[in-house]
């Protein structure tokens, strides 16, 4: 780092960006010029702050921030699924990628509430689950997710229910009955979809709908559900102390 | 389909009793789960809207797992 000084003058406060190890910084000097007679004493304090990210990242020149953004998420992604076989170095590279260019495009919508790397290593992991997930489960068919939520009814059985006593008997009846009278075939299809593994977004694209309508749909299958139970006179405080034996 | 097991039933009905008249969507609680995991690290106390972040994650299995995750980024991190 050089500081030019052809007709001496110094700004009282100069800020310069610089790389700190692993961390990107911004590093304040804060000059202080004394003269005394003849004497001129130049004390240089350095202060390392946290980079204003948002800021670094709309800049024109982000380059610097970019590289140092996409090395922290590739970091993060690195611990976050370490140990796991079936995640390469290639995927989370590809990750990072994919999630970089999200951040990019969503820097409106960082609020503040959190640490930026938080955030980003946030959107980062959902990237990263999102296309683990659609991997894994591409190959369910349209056929057998219908089927599955036509048998939903009858894979409420009592031997998944512990304690085998009459209140454990009451909950499936009630549970196999609300289930076969008070939900759509679509509302069958998607909890049994969940209750399978199956992601959410693979649950929008069989239900041929958007995330929204999906939500609304399985949220309105659950309270038929609880009003069901509770109608029967099955309570929560019944049913947690029934799975609690 | 295969009859549910234990942890599948368990699952289905504590998300019955669960639901609430409004909750968020897994869209609405990844806005607020940077805020969430950092708080719960620091053994910050929630504000409201973070409770509703609370609710969605005791029914969500995959927000819950990408929660884990950046826990584990934080963690690794510190």
């Amino acid at each position: 780092m050089q500081i030019c000084a052809d007709n001496f003058y110094f700004p009282e406060r100069l800020t310069v960006t610089h790389r700190l190890g692993e961390g990107f910084a911004r590093v304040q000097l804060r000059i202080r010029l004394a003269i005394n007679r003849a004497t001129v004493r130049l004390t240089c304090n350095m202060v390392a702050e946290e980079i204003n990210w948002p800021e670094a990242l709309r800049a024109a020149d982000n380059a610097g921030a970019v590289t140092e953004l996409r090395a922290t998420l590739l970091n993060g992604l690195r611990a976050a699924f370490a140990g796991r076989g079936d995640v390469s170095d290639a995927h989370l590279e590809d990750f990072t990628q994919d999630a970089l260019v999200k951040i990019l495009a969503r820097l409106d919508q960082f609020s503040g509430r959190s640490q930026f790397t938080t955030w980003a290593h946030a959107i980062a992991v959902n990237v990263a689950f999102t296309e683990l997930r659609r991997k894994r489960w591409r190959d369910v068919s349209l056929d057998q997710f219908t089927e599955d939520g036509q048998r939903f009814a009858v894979a409420v059985t009592a031997d998944a229910v512990p304690g085998g006593n009459e209140d454990s008997d009451r909950l499936v009846r009630a549970l196999r009955k609300a289930v076969a009278e008070k939900l759509s075939n679509k509302q069958r299809a998607a909890i049994a979809g969940s209750l399978d593994g199956l992601p959410f977004d693979q649950i929008v694209a069989l239900l041929g709908t958007n995330r929204n309508a999906a939500h609304k749909l399985v949220h309105d299958a659950r309270r038929a559900l609880k009003a069901a139970l509770a109608a029967e006179g099955i309570t929560a405080e019944t049913i947690r102390t029934t799975f609690a034996s | 389909m295969k009859p549910l097991s234990k942890e599948q039933l368990a699952g289905l009905v504590e998300s019955v009793v669960g639901t609430q008249d409004q909750e968020l969507t897994c869209t609405e609680c990844q806005q607020g789960i940077s805020e969430f995991a950092e708080r719960q690290l620091a053994s910050q106390p929630l504000a409201e809207a973070l409770r509703r972040v609370e609710e969605h994650l005791a029914i969500c299995p995959e927000c819950t797992e990408e929660l884990l995750a950046l826990k584990k980024i934080l963690e690794a991190g510190k």
